[in-house]
């Protein structure tokens, strides 16, 4: 009972994912400052940012739906914090690991983008209302690859946990690079996921101000970003369980170092394809991901089905 | 002041969002709002971010004399905001009406509608003036929990 309350509030729960959300928020904004020649914010800044918001007065829109508008944000805060607990970060089992987490997991980062779907429908705002349809539309082209591409790496290592999958893959590295396609798809699908550049058309704030979220204010409006930061550790730390497994056999502090660097890694790379790309429409974002990530998360899978019965294991 | 309110405090002077809003300048002042947004001046240092809703937003930075026609529309903006709220009026226009007051359209300055914290003469102000007047407000604000400044004015 203690030890489960240990892993859900203090590690990896909510402190340490609260404490690495922000070290990551803050690393992917000083990159990308850096990477346009400023100097960027100081190292407080998501603290900062959040202490402001959740200390100020809450405004609710008089024609939003009171219940749901003040729920959505704290479900997609719990969804995806919930979600690490069956992820692989120090050592070679997760703290619930049982098989099918893939799935569980998948699942649980599907539902904040859900959330902000319901929370920017419920605003009564026409902007969050196309915004929330937006990232509601957004989710049909990048969900499939992504998915895809989790399930083709989960197949050739014939389990559906992610703990024997990471566990899988350390042991035969070599198969590592078997999966090279499957990861960059599905980094590209974690940038839709998060909403970030190339894909950030839900919140385009030239065009429809701040998408779902342009009537949350105070407090709410903290938990979002706050779970948009939950979201992005979590996803990494997905991508890196499943196409970075290395260093699992290390002792156990070894063994978060390595996540942790896998982590940034991940990090890294959004920050750069961020700064790189402008921002898509959203037709040419759904052709892209339907014409281009697609077939190529369904080769990844054919690959794998062949390379599953043609290797000897 | 309690530690809580402490802390608080700071991190409302770390990280103020503002929202650029055009009450009916001649465009100068709005450009050069945007030039000290810009990496070469690089406000993110201190926290600033343009916001695009007024929701988010700590800070208004208003440009121009407030225009007949868009009184109302400043006074609702200036209520959708959450408080702590700051306004800074941005130009000579916005100060005080400039050369556009005792125009037949126009209401006068900002603080004709809502209250100015802040007041940046210049016509364009520019952006180092820009910087520093809402520099000044930050300051200002850290001050004002203590009852009393040595030599400062009340
Ligand atoms: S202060 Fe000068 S530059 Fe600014 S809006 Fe007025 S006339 Fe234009």
């Amino acid at each position: 009972m203690l030890k489960a309350l240990f892993h859900i509030l203090i590690f990896p729960g909510l402190s340490f994912l609260f404490v690495f959300g922000f070290f990551a928020e803050y690393v992917d904004r000083k990159l990308y400052a850096r990477l346009q020649n400023r100097i960027g914010p100081p190292w407080f800044q998501p603290l900062a940012d959040f202490i402001k918001l959740i200390s100020k007065q809450e405004i609710i829109p008089e024609e939003a739906d009171n219940n749901v508008f003040k729920l959505m944000p704290l479900l997609a805060l719990a969804a995806s914090s919930v979600a690490i607990l069956y992820i692989p970060i120090s050592g070679e089992r997760s703290v619930f690991s049982f098989n099918g987490d893939v799935i569980v997991v998948l699942y649980l980062l599907t539902i904040p983008t859900f959330a902000y779907f319901l929370g920017g429908w419920y605003s009564r705002s026409v902007y969050s209302m196309i915004g929330a349809v937006r990232s509601l539309t957004q989710l049909f082209a990048y969900e499939v690859p992504l998915f895809l591409c989790i399930l083709a790496s989960a197949m050739l290592a014939d389990t559906w946990s992610l703990s024997g999958i990471a566990a899988f893959y350390n042991q035969h590295i070599g198969y590592w690079f078997c999966n090279i396609i499957g990861f960059v798809v599905a980094l590209i699908c974690l940038l839709g996921k998060l909403e970030k550049v190339p894909f950030d058309i839900p919140e385009a704030e030239t065009e429809i101000v701040a998408g779902s979220f342009t009537e949350y204010n105070g407090r709410l409006l903290a938990f979002i970003r706050m779970s948009f930061n939950v979201e992005m550790v979590v996803g990494a730390s997905l991508l890196a369980a499943v196409f970075l497994p290395f260093g699992l056999n290390l002792a156990p502090a070894g063994v978060l170092i390595c996540y942790l660097i896998q982590v940034l890694i991940i990090i890294v790379a959004i920050s750069f394809l961020r700064t790189l790309f402008a921002r898509l429409r959203l037709d040419q974002m759904i052709n892209f991901c339907w014409k281009y990530l697609a077939p190529l998360a369904f080769l990844q899978v054919l690959f794998n089905l062949t390379l599953k019965v043609v290797l000897p294991r | 002041m309690g530690i809580i309110s402490k802390i608080i405090n700071w991190s409302r002077l770390k990280s103020p969002w503002v929202l650029h809003f055009n009450t009916g300048a001649c465009n100068a002042c709005d450009i050069e709002i945007i030039a000290a947004l810009t990496p070469r001046y690089d406000l993110e240092r201190f926290g600033v971010v343009l916001k695009a809703t007024p929701r988010h937003a700590d800070v208004l930075l208003c440009s121009g004399p407030v225009t007949k026609q868009i009184e109302s529309r400043l006074l609702r903006i200036y209520e959708q905001m959450s408080e702590p709220k700051f306004v800074v009026a941005v130009g000579t226009c916005a100060c005080s009406g400039g050369v556009f007051n005792g125009c037949y359209n126009v209401a006068g300055g900002i603080n004709s509608v809502i209250p100015v914290s802040a007041y940046i003469p210049g016509c364009p102000a520019s952006p180092k003036a820009i910087i520093d007047g809402v520099v000044k407000l930050l300051q200002s604000l850290e001050a004002k929990p203590k009852s009393k400044r040595p030599g400062g004015k009340k």
